[in-house]
Formats: C-alpha cells, structure tokens, sequence
C-alpha cells in the first residue's frame, strides 16, 4: 500500500531544509523516491545537520493575502523640491493645515528666503546677498518644524514605490511636492563660463561681486522682461550697459510696437547702448580677462561682464523619468495642481497649466494653498487661473500689462501723449487685454 | 622595442565544465542560454566560488554561448542581452556576474579604440571567452572625476611609454591575462600633460600581489598590480589621450553594471519566495514584501533596458539617468538582499546558504567603483550651475 502513496515532504524544525521523498539527497546515498521512514536514523539535515527526528512532515500554509504587499509607504510625509518662493510657500501652507505632518525640503541652493523680484533692481540700491536674505533656510526650516536638505539635488523618482533619490539619500514620501522652477536656457552660443544669469540669489549674486570694484562694461543678452529690467538696473548703479536683443524693439514678444519703440527709447535716455536685430554668435575670454562677444553680423563687442537673459526653461528629466505628463512644463490639474501621477503635486515655475507655463510671483499662494488642501485631502474650492497683472520694474518708463494678450490680434490706441501711452486688445464688446506705457495715473 | 607577443601571453581557456549546453553565439536566444548555465552549474559552484575559486570553466561556457560579447558593436550591440545575460548570472552568484561585468567592459574598450592591433583576432578570441581579462579602471574612474589622484605614471619613450606605479587590486586578471589601465603622462617636470589608456598584459615582469581575503567576491581573482618601466607600444594603446575615450564610453561601462544589481536583487526575491510556503504566516510581518520589491525591480529592469538602447548617447542628461538607474540598483540590492536574510532567518544565516552569501555581493555592488558615494558625489558636480570665474 505505501508504495502507492504520494511523495511527501519533511520540514527541518531547526532550519527548514525541506526534504522531499520525490528528490531524496542523492548527496547523502538517499535515492530519488526513497521514503523518508526508510531514512537511517543517523542520517542528518544536508544544510544544518540535525538529524531525523528533528523532522516534520510539512504541509504548505495557504498563501498569506498580500494585505502588506501594498507598495504605498508606511513612513508617512510631504517631501518639497525647491527652497525657492514656491516650495516655501508650499510649505507654510503645509504646515498651516497639519502641525504634525513631517516636512521635507529638499534644495539645491542653500534654501534662504529672499523674494525674488528683488533680485532685478538690487543693483542700483547697492545691497548684497546678505542684504537680501530676509530669513535664513536654516531659521526658517527650525520655525516651521521642517528638515532641510540644503545643496543637495533631486536625481530621481519613482512614482510606485514613491520614492525620490536625491544626492544626499533616498526619500520615502506619501506626498511630493516639485517646486524645483525653471532654469536658464542658454543658447549654444552663451557657454555658461562666460554668461551670468539671474535667476537665483546664488547667480545675482555672483555677478554682483564681480561688478563690486566699480563700474564696469556689462553686455545683457536677451531684451525680455528680465534683460529690461537687469539693463536698467546695472545703468542705474553705474555700469556702461549694453542691451543686444535679436528683435527690432524691446520686449517684442509681449508688446505692441508702438509701446516697445518708447520703452526703447528710455532704454537710451538712461545709457543704455541698446542693439536691436543681433544675433550673438559666440562668447570668449580674452588674454586680458575681458569677455568677448561675437555678433552674427561680425562686429564685436568688448566688455567685462556677459549676463544672458535669454528666457527659461522647465527641465524635462525628472518629469519623463517618472512618468510625468510635461509639455513645456510639468502638466498640472488647473484646481488643485495635482500631476499626472497620484501623489505627485508641483506648483510655480516648473508647471505648466494648459499648455502655458506660468512664471509669476502672484499666484504663487493660491497655488500653494490649493495644493496643500488637495494633497492632504481637505475641502477646497480649487485654485483658479488667471493671467496675472504683469508690471515691469523700469523705473524710467513704467509698463503694466494686464490681462491675456493675443499675440496675433491688433491692439487699439486708447491714449497717446508724450507722458504715456495706453492701449488695449478686443474682441468685440471684450477686452482682452489692457496696457500702460509710463508715468502718471491711469484714466479711470 | 615590443617584449613579448602580446597573442602568446593570453591564456588559454580551460576545458568546459561537464553538463554545459553547446554554445553558438550566432543565434537569438543568448539570455536563455546562459540562464541554463546559470542556473545548473553556476548555481552548485556558488559556494565554492564565494569561498576563493575563480569559475574560468564557467566564463568560457558563458562565452561559448555569447554571453559575453552581446553588447559589442560586431554583435549588434545588443546592451540589452548582456544586462540581462549579466543578471541571471548573478542572480546565482554575484562573483561570477562581477567577473562577467569586467570581461564585457574590456571588450568594450578594445572594440571602441578603433586600433586594428586591438579590434581584430584578440577581441574576437576575447568575447569567445578563449581568453580572459577585466578593468583597472576603478582608481581612474574616481580620478577623472576628481575624487583622488591617479595610480600609475606613464613617461614618453621611443615607440610608446614606460608605466611605473601600483594599482591595489584588479579583478579577472592572472599570470597570462591583461585588462586596460589607465596612466597620467608626466612630463620632463613631472607635471601630467594628459592621460593614456592601455591593455595591460600579466606578463612574468608584471608583478601581482595577492590582495588581503575580502569578505566576499574571493572568487574575482583580485590581485595588486605593481608596475616598474612596464613598455607600452602602441599596438596595446586603447586610447591616447585617454579622457575623450573615457567621456565617451562612460555610460555605458556604468550601465552594464545594473546588471548585477538586477540578478542580486532577483536572487534575494527568488530567496523569500523559496520559503513562502513555510513561513509566509511570520514573513507577513516583515517590512518588505516580494510582490513590492517585484515591482520595484521590473522597473528598475525596464529603465536599464531602455537605456540599453542608446549606450552612446552623450550628453549630460543621459549620463544623469544612467548614473541615477545604477543608485537605484545598488540600493535596492542592499534593501532586497537584507530582506530575504530576515525571511529565511536562521536557514539564511548559515555559512551555506545564499541569503548571507548576496548579502556581502549586495553590498559590493553598492561600494564597487563608482560606489553610491561616488555617483551621488558625480550627480551633485553634473548638476551644479556653472558660473563665470
């Protein structure tokens, strides 16, 4: 009858060494097949070598529910990327909603908080870094019961197990916040060794201690709203500026000829040596110590200092990593500022909502405030989206853009006198947009 | 001036082990091939190799049946097949995957030298496993990225360069094989002008110096390399200047090795599964669970193989994501291997089994060259903003 009997298994009480009468232990002289009450009792375990009657038959548990294989982490928290405006907003709106929930933020610079407008017209009031700091990254962190991670970089993510891998350790998080912002772009022809840019404290500031011993013959590339401003800046606190802007005017992206030919001019009232329509084809160091730059055209401009304002751009890497929906920005839901991927929430510079990024101060803690709700799964009516009032810091000649602008449609002169110009896009009975050009107050 | 045919010095390959499929490289399927190698008699020589024997009869099997060479241009360059022919090696001992890892590399560097002296009966002999040979490359890696000075010296002379220093230890390498190495050129002040990179023949003035035991890899052959006026000709040149070459194959020397990391971490899976049945109503309370580190481990596997497909795509984004795939692989060898000790408890434990064993191979891949430090430390300087001085 035993013969007829199904192969059984053995389990080793001391290490679970499973012996099973189909294999026997051909390494011991125990054929395949032989019955493990035909064992020798001297006989011992191959892996620990206790012997038979250390032996139970073994009978397979039912497969454990996989309750605990549920990928989401059990060491619960928000973890911010970017110690800029926006990830310290989003923190303060954390915090104001959970006074317990583990913060942290993780940086690249050494997370003090400075407000960033500051940075276009610091110049001209002669401040430095220290001047501008309003509260140091690491007072701040301690305030609002945060862990900083301060220079250290974001290299990876995985969205499934929601782990972030940065250059300082791997984070676990329940939330993710990316307020990581946008970086310069810098065309090929503008190596980053011989250009500053100013998006940050840490790069205005370097420039800033590199124009500490007088004034000195600054080039500004770029014509757009930070090149405009950085140019009048750097006039006003003394420097001999130069403006090259590939358009016929500045700002040529954003206004209307008519307004763009008087913020020109102003640009000269002040000093500034404006080139409009070149292109910059290359810049070097010369034996002196001088920057070279090299116009398309061949001309050649000599100077000390190159900035380039030459627009920003949103770093893809991280996005496609992880899966992230990114066009030109890190797509995110219009109300709550939720990515693609669950748990994932990115806010300021480094978004884009429908299709557009947007990169600017104002709706900074609205955002802030609809995605602290929505990743802590609270009530909130949303954020909404708007285009926000765009003011220039010129000084010499004040410029204020409101509303969505086409940059197709024609816009309309309203006023136009030597003090200030004013104008607006419609369609139809709607005003689409709305601009002033100059000093004075506003028609009502 | 070249002292030795450098064709004599290469070793012969030993017979292969019995029970060894035939091998030919030609056809598709190079991955199964070599998971029935991997699995039959690599598998029952683990031990033994975790204990100090170096599996030259497995390395040539593995050859024989292309295991080695998959990712060569000549061979399609399929990257993809050796990661994954590299992973099952290791998913059954990590010594021999480490082994696989420095062969496959060296071929690299001799296809990629574009030397005719290099590119022809040698490589070919090379990634047939006929003979054998790994990577110096560890103290020049850290060197090119600034993290500490180079070992060896090499001085121009008449047809090539003298190389004089000593490098501490060097995988894959015996009495009669070669791996590349890399040496700064002094100048007649003794300044470096530039780098230049080399096969380095174990030939009798070669003298090799055996290494301290380690706690695991005992079976890589490791030895420390010290070399007095060794003659370099340039028929064993790889590359000179050797800094181009090594920004250009850098990413992919680093990308293979997610390999080992892939077959580490399987091999730790494997490992809580095998004692499901037993002690799954215990396990359950562990804090890592197969089904999650599955996951975790077929995404890491899809990243390297998608990589896999452009070994030699520059820039600095590419490299960023290879460096970063190879910190996800390291890390989670060292979480997995942890994990299937405290599944198998006191059965893991014991000097036999493999759960202890992958443990001291998971932490290999985690501090061999670039360790976690160093990539992390490589990411930071790539990511920094530069500004002008």
């Amino acid at each position: 009858m035993s013969e007829e009997r199904p192969f059984q298994q053995y389990i080793c009480r001391a290490c679970g060494l499973i012996y099973d009468e189909a294999e026997g232990d051909p390494d011991s002289g125990l054929a395949p097949g032989t019955r493990f009450e035909d064992i020798p009792d001297d006989w011992e375990c191959p892996l620990c070598g206790v012997t038979k009657a250390d032996f139970e038959p073994f009978v397979p548990r039912e497969p454990v529910d996989a309750v605990a294989a549920d990928a989401s982490p059990r060491r619960v928290g928000a973890v911010v990327v970017g110690a800029g405006l926006a990830g310290w907003a989003a923190v303060e709106a954390l915090r104001a909603l959970d006074r317990d929930l583990p913060i942290t933020l993780v940086t690249a610079c050494s997370g003090d908080r400075y407000h960033k407008p500051e940075l276009s017209v610091a110049l001209s009031r002669g401040q430095s870094a220290d001047d501008l700091v309003r509260e140091s990254g690491s007072e701040a962190a301690r305030r609002l019961g945060v862990q900083l991670l301060p220079r250290t970089f974001v290299t990876g993510l995985s969205p499934q197990s929601r782990r972030l891998r940065t250059t300082r350790g791997t984070l676990s998080y329940t939330g993710l916040v990316l307020a990581m912002g946008a970086r310069p772009a810098l065309p090929a022809a503008l190596p980053e060794a011989h250009c500053w840019r100013v998006n940050d404290l840490a790069g205005w500031s370097g420039l800033q201690r590199a124009l500490a011993d007088g004034p000195a013959r600054v080039a500004v590339v770029g014509g757009g709203m930070v090149g405009c401003e950085l140019a009048e800046d750097l006039a006003r606190a003394g420097h001999r500026v130069s403006l090259l802007d590939r358009h016929a005017y500045p700002l040529a992206g954003l206004l209307p000829e008519a307004a763009g030919r008087r913020l020109l001019a102003a640009q000269r009232a002040l000093g500034i040596a404006v080139h409009p329509n070149v292109a910059v084809a290359g810049v070097e160091r010369n034996a002196a110590g001088e920057r070279v730059v090299q116009l398309a055209d061949g001309e050649r401009l000599v100077v000390d200092q190159v900035v380039a304002a030459t627009g920003l751009a949103t770093e893809p890497r991280l996005a496609r990593q992880a899966g992230l929906d990114f066009a030109g920005g890190i797509c995110v839901d219009g109300r709550t500022l939720a990515t693609s991927v669950p748990g994932i929430f990115a806010l300021g510079d480094c978004i884009a909502i429908e299709g557009q990024p947007c990169r600017f101060i104002e709706p900074l803690a609205r955002q802030a405030e609809a995605l602290a709700h929505a990743l802590l799964e609270r009530d909130h009516p949303g954020y909404r989206h708007a285009a926000p009032v765009v003011r220039l810091k010129t000084r010499q000649l004040p410029i204020t853009l409101s509303g969505r602008p086409d940059p197709d449609a024609d816009w309309v002169t309203v006023s136009d006198d030597a003090e200030r110009l004013e104008m607006e896009q419609r369609q139809g009975e709607r005003v689409l947009a709305t601009l002033s050009v100059g000093a004075g107050r506003r028609a009502a | 001036m070249i002292e030795a045919a450098t064709a004599n010095a290469v070793r012969t390959a030993p017979p292969p082990a019995p029970g060894l499929p035939p091998g030919d490289a030609s056809s598709a399927d190079i991955v199964s091939r070599v998971e029935r190698i991997a699995a039959g008699p690599l598998a029952e020589m683990a031990g033994r190799i975790d204990r100090g024997h170096y599996p030259l009869e497995i390395m040539a099997s593995l050859g024989r049946a292309g295991g080695l060479g998959a990712h060569l241009d000549r061979r399609g360059q399929r990257f993809d097949q050796a990661i994954g022919a590299m992973a099952e090696v290791s998913r059954h001992c990590g010594t021999t995957g480490f082994l696989v890892w420095a062969h496959d590399v060296f071929g690299l560097y001799l296809e990629q030298s574009g030397n005719p002296a290099l590119c022809g009966d040698f490589l070919e002999r090379h990634a047939r496993g006929d003979s054998f040979g790994g990577t110096a490359l560890s103290n020049p890696m850290k060197a090119l990225s600034g993290i500490e000075s180079l070992a060896l010296r090499a001085r121009r002379v008449p047809g090539g360069y003298r190389v004089s220093g000593t490098l501490p230890w060097v995988s894959h390498i015996a009495a009669g094989q070669y791996c590349g190495a890399l040496a700064g050129v002094e100048g007649a002040d003794g300044s470096l002008s530039h780098e230049i990179m080399f096969v380095l023949h174990c030939r009798e003035e070669v003298a090799l110096r055996q290494c301290p035991a380690f706690s695991g890899m005992e079976g890589s052959s490791t030895w420390s390399i010290t070399l007095k006026d060794y003659f370099v000709g340039e028929d064993e040149l790889i590359a000179d200047p050797a800094r181009p070459f090594i920004a250009r194959i850098k990413a992919a020397f680093i990308l293979l090795q997610t390999g080992m990391a892939v077959g580490v971490t399987q091999g730790s899976i494997d490992a809580i599964r095998e004692v499901e049945p037993a002690l799954g109503h215990v396990n359950q309370h562990l804090d890592e669970r197969p089904d999650a580190l599955q996951a975790e481990l077929d995404e890491l596997r899809q990243r390297a193989l998608t990589l896999a497909k452009t070994p030699f795509e520059g820039g600095r984004d590419f490299l960023l994501e290879v460096l970063d795939a190879r910190v996800q692989g390291a890390e989670l060898a060292l979480r997995a291997s942890q994990s299937a000790l405290l599944h198998q408890g006191a059965r893991g434990y014991l000097m036999s089994a493999a759960p202890q064993r992958r443990i001291r191979e998971a932490h290999f891949v985690a501090i061999v060259t670039p360790a976690i430090k160093h990539l992390r430390w490589e990411m930071a300087r790539l990511m920094r903003e530069e500004m002008p001085s």
